[in-house]
């Protein structure tokens, strides 16, 4: 029975995804209207919250990329919180508020560390706009970004809205160009029939854009997240978008609005990164099986089978994955995952090519690469994520006093 | 702008740990003894998984037992062959012996007839000898004969002008009448003298063609003989065929005893028609250096350590099989052996060494 039930969650879980998968490819191809309707004479004021930790001069350059915006400069500002960060960011933060006097800049720094969440909260004190746009510091920004976020809220209903996450590094080696194809898909066909019912169930906190009464309601649920009394840092991206759906509001990526990031180029930190995003997916699973009814009634089908299959089915695929190396360890090196795999790659690097030179992938053949990072994520990510929820390690942003920055803020 | 002051939930790892309830303290240290338990027991299951692939890829003593049961399908289709070989043997038998009994009845008549041919030449000879010698004498008497009722006709023509004169005489009273049917009976004896005299000139004409060409009597015992020949002709084409069906038949009994003797080597007929329980075991052509007859088999814990002796090759059997690997699971190919084992549990071991323990102990 159990091996049965099993299977059937995982073909599920499979058939759900290729079919969002693909109904985004129809929604993307077909149906232009499932976007949302932007308004770009709706410029409310925005205060774009930037928390940082041991970036350096990357959170210069972010800064810089954010004062080249083309909303109204007398309509926004920037606050960068250092959550005492053991390199230099702090001193590059005050270089940027030094340099770029074309916009707002408020620069200011956490007493001690604790974490992204936290760190935005902190920011969140000095902030009095309407919109709250919270980045990741080493992203690189589309001028019109901002124009782009608050545009996609004049929907009422809408609560939060994300924008598209680009590599800016696609050929540096294998992995990141195997993270640019799955980036890229996960963008622009992944969560496009979420877009469509405004319920996406994740918006990366590398741009999040909320209403800022709705951010000030959920802020006391952000600092109170706990583990059995360890606080918890981490996924306040996949938090705030699960609260702002609950508390009735729509969800939307905004895929115009284009920022760039450096993803992991070797496979320890790769691999952080998964553990620190699987323990959030977990995190998340058991606060939405702890409120399952309250999410069957207020949310939108779409979003319950995402939360509930999302996970459950990472989970289901460790057991599936132990159990076909035991009953069939040589079946994942046949032929068929790997053509499977190239084949997709092959599509999704001429879609790439097509629609978004900048992250053309050079070698998508690389992508067979990810069969063995499918294995190993599915084996490893999901127990280390299950036994390690008290650890408030963010795993790719550790640096040591003693280590020296690279650039010169003083310069 | 100046660094924030941080309100008491700005620290919030300090004020976290401050709030920890019992409770929380309780379930938070189960849940870490927990999960590093568990975590300890995914590396070593890691660990240990890892070791055994690489060792069943380097490894070339293994082999794997197979139980072989007496309902096992092999075997029983096996043996099924078998009874269907040995039926289309007894077949092939009686139809062997039947088609030599008449392959031989076939023979006989053939020389019967065959025996029956120079008798026919030497009458049909004969006649022709005889033939050639009479009908020339014949056709010669039939000329003269021919000639002579020529004369005897006219004669008789003669004989109506006397039969009159008869009449006259006796009208006349010159003669009487006994005198008269005396000369008339004459007269008549006469004329019938001449018509059996035609009838033999008919007669011996027909002899003469008959002596001097081709006669019917002669077309019948030609045509006889034509029938004697097409006949042993046919029976010629019906033994060479039967003769050839019994060659085959027998080659075909001689293809069957063969096979059911190779049959009779298989570890499958051994099952199939053995009393007692079996023990077999699977050799990949890999580890087939290992399988030599007498060599100790050892059965050994987690299928690699703390082995012991449970018995020895008895038999290496030459078809080849293909199973699964039992630890990879790709199809492998190799051959069968039997085990002498005086520990049967072993043959429901996953795996067994042949030759000596995999890792020295």
């Amino acid at each position: 029975m159990a091996p049965v039930l099993m299977w059937l969650i995982m073909v599920l879980c499979l058939a759900i995804s290729v079919c969002k998968y693909l109904f985004g490819l129809i929604l993307q191809l077909a149906h232009p209207s499932a976007k949302i309707r932007k308004n770009y004479n709706f410029e409310p004021t925005v205060s774009v919250l930037m928390p940082c930790y041991n970036e350096g001069k990357t959170v210069y350059e972010t800064i810089e990329s954010i004062s080249k915006s083309n909303y109204p400069t007398e309509k926004f500002e920037v606050i960068a919180q250092d959550d005492c960060s053991a390199d230099d960011s702090y001193e590059w933060m005050l270089k940027a508020e030094r340099d770029f006097r074309n916009i707002r800049i408020r620069v200011g720094r956490n007493e001690e560390n604790c974490g992204k969440a936290r760190t935005v909260c902190n920011a969140l004190v000095h902030s009095s706009a309407e919109i709250i746009i919270s980045i990741d510091s080493d992203c690189i920004f589309h001028p019109g970004v901002i124009r782009e976020l608050t545009a996609s809220f004049s929907e009422p209903k809408v609560g939060s809205v994300g924008g598209r996450v680009g590599v800016r590094n696609p050929n540096e080696n294998i992995i990141t160009a195997i993270q640019t194809i799955v980036y890229y898909a996960a963008f622009e066909l992944y969560k496009i029939p979420e877009n469509w019912t405004r319920s996406v169930c994740c918006i990366s906190g590398c741009l999040f854009a909320i209403r800022r009464e709705l951010l000030l309601e959920i802020e006391p649920a952000i600092r109170a997240r706990h583990w059995f009394g360890v606080p918890v840092n981490q996924g306040e991206d996949r938090f705030l978008t699960h609260q702002t759906l609950l508390r009735g509001y729509g969800t939307y990526i905004n895929n115009d609005a284009l920022c760039w990031t450096t993803v992991p180029n070797s496979l320890s930190v790769l691999f952080k990164q998964q553990l620190r995003w699987r323990r959030s997916i977990v995190r998340d699973f058991f606060f939405t099986l702890r409120s399952l009814p309250q999410h069957v009634f207020k949310l939108h089908p779409n979003t319950v089978l995402t939360l509930v299959l999302t996970p459950l089915g990472a989970i289901v695929a460790l057991l599936v994955v132990v159990n076909s190396l035991i009953s069939d360890p040589m079946a994942w090196a046949g032929p068929m995952p790997l053509v499977t795999a190239l084949a997709i790659a092959a599509v999704l690097s001429w879609w790439i090519k097509k629609h978004s030179v900048r992250e053309t992938v050079a070698h998508p053949l690389a992508f067979g690469a990810y069969i063995a990072w499918a294995i190993a994520s599915s084996l490893f990510l999901t127990p280390l994520a299950l036994f390690t929820m008290d650890s408030a390690d963010w795993g790719t942003r550790a640096k040591t006093l003693q280590e020296v920055s690279v650039g010169n803020p003083h310069a | 702008m100046a660094t924030p002051t941080l309100e008491p939930d700005v620290k919030p790892a300090k004020k976290a740990a401050g709030r920890q309830s019992l409770h929380y303290r309780f379930i938070l240290a189960t849940y870490r003894i927990f999960a590093i338990g568990a975590l300890y027991a995914v590396l070593l299951g890691v660990i240990a998984y890892a070791f055994v692939m690489g060792f069943y890829a380097v490894n070339n003593s293994w082999a794997a037992p197979i139980i072989l049961s007496a309902t096992d399908e092999k075997s029983l289709d096996f043996r099924a062959k078998l009874i269907t070989s040995q039926q289309t043997i007894e077949d092939l038998k009686v139809d062997a012996a039947k088609m030599d009994s008449g392959l031989r009845e076939m023979r006989s008549h053939r020389d019967a007839l065959l025996a029956l041919e120079p008798p026919i030449q030497a009458a049909i000879d004969r006649e022709r000898q005889h033939d050639r010698v009479d009908g020339p004498q014949l056709t010669s008497l039939d000329s003269r004969k021919l000639a002579d009722n020529a004369q005897t006709q006219q004669v008789l023509e003669q004989l109506d002008g006397m039969q009159a004169n008869i009449q006259k005489d006796l009208a006349a009273g010159l003669i009487t009448k006994a005198d008269a049917a005396s000369q008339l009976a004459a007269l008549n004896q006469t004329a019938t003298s001449y018509t059996d005299s035609r009838i033999a000139e008919v007669l011996l004409t027909d002899t003469v063609l008959d002596k001097t060409t081709l006669g019917s009597t002669t077309l019948e015992a030609l045509e006889k003989q034509a029938e004697l020949r097409s006949e042993a002709a046919q029976l010629d084409v019906a033994i060479h065929v039967a003769d050839k069906e019994l060659t085959e038949d027998n080659r075909q009994i001689a293809r069957l005893h063969d096979a059911i003797a190779t049959a009779k080597q298989s570890p499958y007929y051994l099952n199939a028609s053995g009393q007692s329980l079996l023990n077999f075991a699977f050799v990949p052509y890999d580890n087939q250096a290992s399988a030599t007859l007498g060599s100790p088999i050892y059965d050994c814990y987690l299928n690699m350590i703390f082995c012991r002796k449970v018995g020895t090759i008895v038999t290496r059997f030459p078809g080849e099989e293909q199973v699964l690997h039992p630890i990879f699971k790709t199809q492998i190919r190799g051959f069968l052996i039997q085990m002498d084992l005086h520990r049967p549990e072993s043959a429901k071991s996953r795996t067994v060494f042949l030759g000596g323990k995999p890792l020295l102990f």
